[in-house]
């Protein structure tokens, strides 16, 4: 059959403009409405997103538990940049509703996509769901961590899911992150992986003992994994102490990674079979805007995906230096005349590197921490207990502004992380918290946000104090 | 005054923000003058249990479940036995399971476990997910209430398990579930509590949001037989948080 002529039937069309209505109404009372139109058509008609997705010519899928929404953003990015017409869930909403969602926005009132291409931002625990009907040409993973313990009990048995899931999908392309053996080990056994990493840096080698390992154990034989060296958490240079399983050879590399002030690397293809003729075993140097070593592997992961479906490099080159961040991803505002910084955190391991991101920079600063234990966040907080908050001990820091449904929680985690309980104040409410943190006479703010809470703050600085971003996409961040 | 403490495994059992019960525990220690030396047991260690006043072992992904157990098995006899010698004992999640006596995996396999609490633990297929609130049994409100200055009777944290626990004939619980799932699900009880030794399911972690659990373990740790009372800290915070998630469970 061809891929466009399937018999949509009544069923689809009273879905589609259901959906549409629905995306109206949102528009009409001023509701973010990312999601919900997507969850009103698949009442209707379950099976939806397999009638709309064979529209497209490509479909790229971005899974993992970080970094996801600024990979997804940055490969539309890219896209658009090459004059391809692309649709997403850049807003983040990445389950089956969200899907769905900014599928039917993309088609006209006739039921034509507008777009060629899609680039979907997946939950990892929504891959069963949506990757099967979407049919990807191209998986990127970018890393597990533990994340939301509450909706995702085990990373193992997310894992297991992406493998299960793309055993029905032997056409697939995969896009891994090599430094992360739990990633790699979703492509064990297939033929059609290529995978991403960066070069090892002296400077991170051996980075803090208080950190989280996670897993550090074999995928093929349940060994223990020895390191050369980590990035962070468990990415870096790994290998079995029983088997023949190593970090597999990077066909996109990042090489003398500079994080001084903005990014700065060389991205080094070594693969034969993919990306431009002229960039066999060649280099393209690339600048960011973005901050926080973690973001090296987000651009990474975006330019090697971008590279295999064809986008030509000078593109990616030449546009990289303009794109600024999504809301949450440290996003620049100005309040009360001051620097303030707005980041989303959602697990230990994001949290570790926001504040390694931001603790180098000068000047004098507070904090506003603000914990939620809402669906959106998780609802399990234990997770501020993994997370360094021993390094916010020291002199520069002057407040800390604790906030959300469980800032006592949060005070008490500063309290035995060593800081002196006149340097933390327990103001629950958003704008309250926010009144707190503007009366701080220091140099630099920044506020940290469970997901449930990020969005409030956003809306406020934007009132209170203006957004600094020029291009920033305004929309929300992933959930997870 | 000097504690000798243990972190069993480390390495494997590092879920849900566990290792913060040592943190803890050290500092409410360090507050009141008190050292803690605090060694880490890894996989494949053996370690002299006779030599620790304070033993903890945390929680896990259900897929580490064997790996410990065939880790442990080497050092059951030596744990078994400080506990019977008074050594304090806190496991929590996976932790609490693989201490009790068997568990029955989803095959039907049944493991044998360390032994040191009268519980076992039979495969479940739903998780037991969520905030709990528990009221400790009326023995140890009694232990609280001579260990310390915080006038609470119950006990938060948050549980996530797969296993059913259920408590043997000589298996007394740590309390009664008011909010939540507990061991099961079915008879009301949490944890296990043997001599000073404690089970339980609550992360949060438990000693962080019960304070005076922590000053209790604390205490038996100092002196396993004689009572001894610790200087009294300002705990108006950790309190505050306590009270705030027991009205919203309420």
């Amino acid at each position: 059959m061809n891929k466009n002529s399937i018999n949509k039937g009544l069923r689809f069309w009273l879905a589609f403009y259901a959906g549409r209505l629905t995306a109206f109404l949102c528009r009409l009372f001023r509701l973010s409405g990312t999601s919900l139109p997507g969850a009103v058509a698949l009442r209707i008609c379950p099976q939806l997103l397999f009638y709309l997705a064979p529209a497209y010519e490509k479909v790229i899928a971005v899974t993992g538990t970080n970094g996801k929404t600024t990979t997804t953003n940055l490969i539309s990015y890219f896209l658009r940049q090459a004059g391809v017409p692309v649709i997403g869930n850049g807003e983040g909403a990445n389950m089956i509703n969200g899907v769905v969602t900014a599928l039917i926005k993309d088609c006209n009132l006739f039921g034509a996509a507008q777009s060629r291409t899609a680039v979907l931002e997946v939950d990892e625990g929504s891959v069963g769901k949506i990757l099967p009907a979407v049919k990807p040409d191209l998986i990127v993973v970018t890393n597990y961590f533990r994340d939301q313990l509450d909706r995702y009990s085990e990373l193992d048995q997310i894992i297991t899911l992406l493998r299960k899931t793309i055993d029905r999908l032997p056409e697939t392309e995969l896009l891994l992150n090599a430094d992360d053996p739990l990633a790699v080990a979703v492509g064990r056994g297939r033929t059609t992986v290529q995978y991403y990493g960066v070069e090892g840096e002296r400077d991170r080698k051996g980075s803090e003992e208080n950190e989280i390992r996670e897993s550090s154990f074999c995928p093929d034989c349940g060994e223990l994994l020895t390191y050369d060296y980590y990035h962070y958490s468990q990415l870096g240079d790994y290998r079995c102490t029983n088997c023949s399983f190593k970090r597999p050879e990077a066909d996109f590399l990042a090489l003398d990674v500079d994080n001084s002030d903005l990014l700065r690397f060389s991205l080094y293809v070594q693969n034969k079979n993919s990306g431009e003729q002229e960039l066999k075993n060649g280099s393209i140097d690339l600048y960011s805007q973005l901050w926080g070593f973690y973001n090296v592997y987000n651009i990474l992961a975006a330019s090697a995906a971008s590279l295999i479906i064809g986008i030509p490099k000078h593109i990616i080159e030449a546009s990289l230096p303009d794109y600024s961040t999504a809301t949450g991803r440290l996003e620049q505002f100005i309040y009360q005349g001051r620097p303030c910084t707005l980041a989303l955190i959602k697990n230990p391991i994001g949290v570790n590197e926001v504040m390694k991101t931001i603790l180098p920079h000068e000047g004098k600063k507070a904090f506003l921490i603000a914990i939620n234990d809402l669906a959106g966040d998780g609802k399990d907080v234990s997770w501020l207990w993994d997370a360094d908050y021993e390094k916010l001990d020291q002199p520069m820091i002057s407040k800390v502004v604790c906030s959300g449904r469980r800032a006592a929680e949060m005070a008490v985690r500063l309290k035995y992380a060593g800081l002196t309980t006149s340097k933390f104040v327990l103001e629950p409410g958003c704008r309250e918290s926010l009144d707190v943190l503007g009366l701080q006479k220091v140099d630099q703010y920044y506020i940290l946000a469970s997901y449930t809470s990020l969005f409030n703050y956003a809306k406020l600085l934007r009132k209170m104090g203006k957004a600094v971003a020029k291009n920033a996409d305004q929309g929300l961040p992933s959930l997870s | 005054m000097r504690i000798r403490a243990c972190h069993l495994y480390p390495d494997v059992l590092n879920l849900y923000g566990d290792r913060g019960n040592l943190l803890v525990f050290c500092r409410r220690a360090q507050w009141r003058g008190i050292e803690v030396d605090v060694d880490q047991i890894l996989l494949g260690d053996w370690g002299d249990f006779n030599r620790y006043d304070f033993i903890f072992i945390g929680g896990g992904s259900d897929s580490r479940r064997t790996l410990v157990l065939k880790n442990l098995e080497k050092i059951t006899p030596f744990i078994v036995d400080a506990v019977e010698k008074g050594a304090v004992l806190l496991a929590v999640g996976l932790g609490f399971q693989v201490l009790g006596r068997y568990i029955k995996a989803e095959d039907g396999t049944v493991i044998p476990g360390a032994g040191v609490f009268d519980a076992y633990t039979e495969a479940g297929s739903d998780r037991s997910v969520g905030d709990i609130l528990l009221e400790a049994t009326a023995d140890l409100q009694d232990e609280l209430k001579k260990a310390g200055n915080i006038d609470i009777t119950t006990l938060i944290g948050f549980e996530n398990h797969s296993g059913r626990t259920y408590l043997g004939e000589q298996g007394k619980a740590l309390g009664r579930v008011i909010k939540g799932k507990g061991n099961n699900g079915k008879d009301g009880t949490e944890g296990a509590h043997y001599k000073n030794a404690f089970g339980t399911f609550l992360h949060g972690p438990v000693l962080a949001k019960n304070p005076h659990f922590a000053d209790l373990l604390l205490v038996k740790a100092l002196s396993p037989q004689e009572e001894i009372s610790l200087a009294p800290l300002d705990d108006s915070l950790e309190i505050l948080a306590h009270n705030t998630m027991k009205k919203r469970l309420i």
